[in-house]
């Protein structure tokens, strides 16, 4: 009994000079990385931020476990990218006062695409809309998702409305610096063609008038003889000099790329994350890449 | 060949998918049982399709034919659904999951 009176001081000390670590944190989950980023930076150690998608699987596509939706709607706060970003958030029910849209404010900025025709038993052809999804690669729409973001923590009572305001004014004016890198590293890049490995740079293009071709390439793979040859001939129809790749491809692939005359560029999606790299980092590090890979 | 390539990046443009759009599949719990309703994106219904019931850990647990106004109810009487259910719709060129939580089951029988 003597030893326990110290020892509770103690615990007690520590407990009050760590108040987050005395109760249980509030729980976020992110269907992607930008949102996990974003909502880390914005509740700091007040949440427990989760993305649960395994790194080696596009986020857009992943099929989750029973388990993993029981942890999902037990959270305190679902992040959605909308924009139809993540198929299996219309496969599940989530609750819906915990889910939050983080592009609904921006939804008349989507852009929208035509998907694959075909036809069901004997019915006509036709076609189904889609909407490009990947908002955060235009870091004007992606500050739109910081502050629906932060909105969202506020309105939860996640963290404090002051610090929120504070960490959202930091965040906000990293995502306008990378806007200003951006409309540098673009400048005079408007008339110059460019094709990218897989259709996801749409709102960037959008945003800095860039003309951007696109292929159906697996990111980070060595294109096959017939990929290499549906590059020669969009490269031969496009007058394309620069090629985007979504991930690093094996040294092969950037010379099968030189040797038409194409500038290789690496610009993460980032719908996942990049080791060793945040999403700020990772996009400014791509667009450093384009100024010095400038044609 | 050109117009194939530009087909190819317009169809993938969106990762909601190709297949994510063609087939809903949606399913409601009462407790009693799992009413599961497939249709087409043009809101016809599926007349022809397997119901496949599988539990948390993947395992088939029935099959089942789809009725012609595309529902079917699943008895939760019939199945072991302690940790969950996954209803997967498939008509042969198109399939679509849902997924089924304790949690929602549990809800259902307090409602």
């Amino acid at each position: 009994m003597p030893l326990l009176r110290p020892f509770l001081a103690v615990v007690l000390t520590l407990l009050a000079a760590n108040p987050v670590a005395a109760q249980d944190r509030s729980r976020v989950v992110a269907v992607n990385y930008p949102l996990q980023y974003f909502a880390e930076r914005l509740a700091g150690d007040e949440a427990e931020v989760i993305f649960p998608v395994p790194a080696d699987v596009d986020p857009s596509f992943w099929r989750p476990s029973i388990a993993d939706i029981s942890t999902i709607q037990s959270a305190d706060l679902i992040l959605l990218n909308g924009a139809g970003f993540a198929t299996w958030v219309d496969r599940v029910s989530l609750p819906r006062a915990k889910v939050v849209n983080s592009t609904a404010a921006i939804e008349d900025q989507f852009i929208r695409t035509e998907s694959i025709t075909h036809s069901h038993g004997d019915g006509d052809e036709h076609s189904h809309e889609g909407l490009a999804s990947y908002t955060w690669l235009d870091p004007i729409l992606a500050i739109a998702q910081a502050e629906a973001v932060a909105a969202a923590i506020t309105a939860r009572g996640i963290a404090p409305d002051d610090a929120v305001a504070t960490r959202l004014d930091a965040l906000r004016a990293d995502l306008a610096e990378l806007d200003r890198q951006a409309t540098g590293a673009f400048d005079g890049m408007q008339d110059i063609a460019m094709i990218a490995t897989h259709p996801r740079y749409q709102y960037l293009a959008q945003r800095y008038g860039l003309s951007i071709s696109s292929l159906e390439w697996e990111a980070g793979a060595m294109p096959t003889e017939a990929e290499q040859a549906d590059l020669v001939a969009l490269a031969a129809q496009t007058g394309a000099q620069v090629l985007i790749w979504e991930a690093a491809p094996p040294a092969e692939a950037f010379a099968v790329a030189a040797e038409l005359g194409l500038a290789n560029i690496v610009f993460p999606t980032l719908a996942q994350g990049v080791d060793d790299q945040t999403y700020i980092q990772a996009i400014a590090n791509a667009l450093t890449a384009i100024s010095e890979a400038k044609p | 060949m050109i117009r194939a390539i530009a087909l190819a990046s317009i169809c993938a443009v969106a990762p909601m998918g190709a297949a994510a759009h063609q087939l809903t599949v949606f399913a409601a719990t009462n407790c009693e049982m799992v009413t599961v309703e497939a249709k087409f994106s043009n809101g016809n219904p599926v007349m022809l399709a397997d119901v496949r019931v599988l539990d948390g850990n993947n395992t088939l647990l029935l099959t089942l034919p789809i009725n012609e106004d595309g529902t079917v109810a699943i008895p939760l009487d019939s199945v072991d659904h302690s940790g969950g259910l996954v209803i997967e719709v498939d008509t042969g060129s198109h399939d679509n999951y849902w997924i089924v939580t304790p949690d929602d089951i549990a809800r259902s029988c307090q409602s």
